[in-house]
């Protein structure tokens, strides 16, 4: 799978691309919960929410459970996960634990909610990037065929965050390598579902930084500073109203 | 991050800027630049995108300028995964945001914490 930017005059890295590549196939592919088709659907109902009218008005209101109104659907998602994904592309900063425990209750599994989060944050990457160097969506794959593997990362628990977390005592050799470098909470919050912890951390790291290089600010890794990155991160953080 | 990067690098840098915009005195370079494209991004504006792309490029490369929408876009993912998971907070910025730095930048006023 390729990855090209037409639009655009930028040469872009090429380690940077090829995670690019690489998330595009792990997206068309069948995951732990959900097939190919449907974690296609999932990245196409992400880039809809910026049509959907409900979101803009659900964001603008003091509360967002004070107004109640349905979402405008892109893709034929069940209701329950066009709202997982319009809240999470839309607002995320106003999302509660008593929220997502309401959307385990409505019939998604904590694994298939935790996948979807993944899937939705790396297709955001993807998607901002692309925003970014002012050029359209890169256009979604064809979804693989094949069924989803239903791995459970045996070690899981719901404790410190709303979701479980395998923590780094409770990983089994199953669970494969689940903290190359750095295990902060951030590393963690996906860990429940090893293989779209994978998906995410290899095109996040390409994008920010490798997890070896995170705490040395005093190498540039890149062509801008490292002062210069925490400068956009935290400013795009606080944009999106994120405490973390 | 951005506190810890300056501490070490001995850049200054108004911390109130990260939820206000950049407006106050600061050696990191082209801060104000970088903060609008940030803002630019956020808001998907492409004809401000656009402007500002351009005056990146000429300031500071193309390498520099696929830098910073990589690292934007990055973190148009790390929020989703740290807001839809509900991670502890405290733990950020490998455990250096403090209660006290959260309530001088206005982190604590976020709805999350200002919920709790």
């Amino acid at each position: 799978m390729t990855i090209n930017y037409p639009q655009s005059d930028l040469s872009i890295r090429d380690d940077l691309i090829g995670a690019q590549a690489r998330f595009w196939e792990h997206l068309a592919a069948p995951g732990t919960w959900l097939s190919g088709a449907e974690r296609i659907a999932i990245a196409a109902e992400a880039r809809g929410v910026r049509n959907c009218d409900f979101c803009k008005i659900q964001k603008d209101a003091l509360s967002p459970n004070s107004i109640q109104d349905t979402h405008q659907s892109s893709t034929d998602l069940a209701p329950n996960m066009v709202e997982v994904i319009h809240r999470i592309v839309s607002d995320p900063g106003r999302l509660t634990e008593a929220w997502v425990r309401g959307v385990v209750d409505s019939g998604i599994s904590d694994g298939a909610y935790v996948e979807t989060v993944g899937l939705i944050a790396t297709a955001m990457v993807m998607d901002t990037f692309a925003a970014g160097i002012g050029h359209d969506d890169v256009p979604l794959p064809a979804p693989a065929a094949g069924e989803p593997s239903r791995y459970t990362s045996s070690g899981a628990k719901r404790a410190a965050a709303w979701v479980p977390i395998t923590e780094p005592e409770d990983i089994t050799e199953e669970d494969g390598d689940l903290y190359p470098g750095r295990s902060a909470y951030i590393q963690r919050a996906l860990s429940s579902v090893p293989d779209t912890k994978r998906g995410y951390w290899d095109l996040a790291v390409a994008n920010y930084l490798p997890a070896e290089h995170m705490p040395n600010f005093d190498t540039d890794f890149r062509a801008i500073s490292r002062n210069q990155i925490e400068l956009i991160a935290a400013r795009t953080s606080a944009l999106h109203g994120c405490a973390y | 991050m951005l506190r810890e990067s300056n501490n070490t690098i001995g850049t200054t840098f108004d911390m109130t800027d990260v939820t206000g915009g950049v407006s106050g005195e600061t050696d990191i370079p082209h801060a104000d630049l970088l903060s609008a494209f940030a803002e630019a991004v956020y808001y998907r504006d492409g004809p401000l995108i656009g402007e500002i792309q351009t005056e990146i490029r000429q300031i500071l490369g193309d390498a520099a300028f696929v830098d910073c929408a990589a690292v934007a876009a990055a973190f148009h993912g790390f929020v989703r995964v740290a807001d839809a998971t509900g991670i502890p907070y405290e733990g950020a910025g490998g455990g250096t945001d403090t209660a006290d730095l959260r309530s001088e930048v206005g982190i604590d006023q976020f709805y999350r914490i200002a919920g709790e």
